[in-house]
């Protein structure tokens, strides 16, 4: 057998050095996005960085939105400690609709439809950073 | 009077974390419904533990709640060694057999705590939990009128009816609805027409305001899965047509879908509905969902 070195040496157990670039990973955080697709102002988004919204008529809420429709406080929005927006509403007159159900509360998925009367968003579910 | 109903665990035989799940969740079988201060618990497969979390947040001195089991196959019981409420004292939990003298499911949550499976045994647990019953067939805690149905599943399960002032739920779960049908080869033959469901059972959810029905298999699967104990979910559609339910939401996703899967199922549900009635709500059950009844 030679002793000589060849590029497929299985025996060889030294290693050549190279330099590494590194693909870069990604740590960014987006807000979710409760994104209006019909009511007054639509088209238009509200990024959620807040822990808790409450959406409503009355000017009071921290998403207003002027549609009669709409109770004074119609829903919150609550983050849960996984990250994820909790919706329950606040027994309001018209009720609240995800996917077409009306509902207590529920826990939001990206692609969500809520409507609020005749108010419709679709939720953009965000990304946390590790 | 109102029953709030939410979904802990929706999924059916196996939990079935992921991705690919997300959305309607991978916890087994676990459904709470309140009445005003009244806590039932139907099933306490792997979503009871987050549903003992979430008491534990709610700021009662105690808890009392009422554990209605469809059956004890590992799906709907495995939660329990988990629920952490059953660890404090002050708090009381019943468990209800279907008639008196029957204590299968209380012995068979103590006996999944053995030793040789769980290192911490039932009798360690520091709340009062209690063997209950249902006095032939009925029972009426605080209220609610709670009534058992035998179902057709491998070993046996029940349904139960929840009704007060008016309104019902019903929770029907692990149940093959399908070979209880007076023709079931014509379902083969004609999938599109009705499927006549029998008297008692259609009796036993007429009228439900929610019925959450085991609905795990797409038509063409259940072929091969015939006596595994679950029903094609467009039987289920016809059972909710035929009982006059207003809403129904289908429950024990199987191990194999993924959200996608489901989908197509409530949306082959929701087709076959409205071809009869389409005031008839049709949904898929999912974790972290509740409604409001009344």
């Amino acid at each position: 057998m030679s002793s000589s070195k060849t590029k497929n040496d299985w025996n060889d157990e030294s290693t050549s050095e190279i330099s590494v670039t590194l693909l870069p990973l990604s740590t960014e955080q987006t807000p979710s996005v409760l994104e209006m697709v019909q009511g007054p102002g639509a088209p238009r988004n509200y990024e959620l960085h807040r822990p808790e919204y409450i959406v409503g008529r009355s000017v009071e809420c921290d998403l207003p939105i002027n549609s009669t429709d709409l109770s004074r406080r119609h829903v919150t929005l609550r983050r849960l400690p996984s990250g994820q927006f909790n919706l329950v509403d606040l027994q309001s007159r018209n009720g609240v609709f995800v996917n077409g159900v009306k509902v207590h509360s529920a826990v939001l998925h990206d692609g969500d439809s809520v409507q609020l009367g005749s108010v419709l968003f679709i939720f953009h579910e965000g990304r946390a950073s590790s | 009077m109102t029953f709030i109903v939410q979904f802990w665990g929706t999924r059916g035989s196996i939990p079935t974390p992921g991705h690919l799940t997300k959305r309607y969740g991978g916890n087994t079988s676990c459904v709470e419904l309140r009445c005003d201060d009244t806590l039932f618990i139907c099933d306490g497969g792997t979503g009871l533990r987050e549903l003992g979390a979430d008491l534990l947040t709610r700021g009662h001195k105690t808890i009392t709640g009422h554990f209605f089991y469809s059956h004890t196959h590992w799906d709907h019981i495995q939660g329990f060694p988990f629920f952490t409420p059953a660890y404090i004292p002050q708090n009381t939990f019943h468990v209800y057999g279907t008639a008196e003298g029957d204590r299968r499911t209380y012995e068979l949550l103590s006996g999944q705590m053995r030793s040789d499976y769980f290192p911490v045994d039932f009798g360690e647990l520091r709340s009062n939990i209690v063997a209950s019953h249902l006095d032939g067939g009925t029972r009426t805690i605080d209220g609610v009128a709670v009534t058992v149905f035998e179902q057709h599943h491998p070993g046996r399960s029940w349904a139960y009816s929840f009704v007060k002032d008016g309104h019902k739920v019903v929770y029907a779960t692990d149940n093959e609805i399908d070979l209880t049908l007076p023709d079931p080869a014509r379902v083969v033959a004609d999938p599109i027409a009705p499927r006549a469901i029998p008297d008692a059972f259609r009796r036993f959810c007429h009228g439900a305001d929610l019925l959450i029905s085991d609905a795990q298999y797409f038509d063409d699967e259940y072929t091969k899965k015939v006596g595994w104990g679950h029903p094609r979910a467009t039987t289920v559609v016809d059972l909710a047509l035929q009982a006059e339910v207003k809403q129904v939401a289908l429950f024990h996703h199987d191990p194999m879908h993924g959200d996608v899967d489901v989908d197509r199922k409530i949306a082959l549900c929701k087709e076959r509905a409205a071809r009869t009635n389409p005031q008839l709500q049709v949904f898929g059950a999912r974790e972290g969902l509740s409604l409001r009844i009344g």
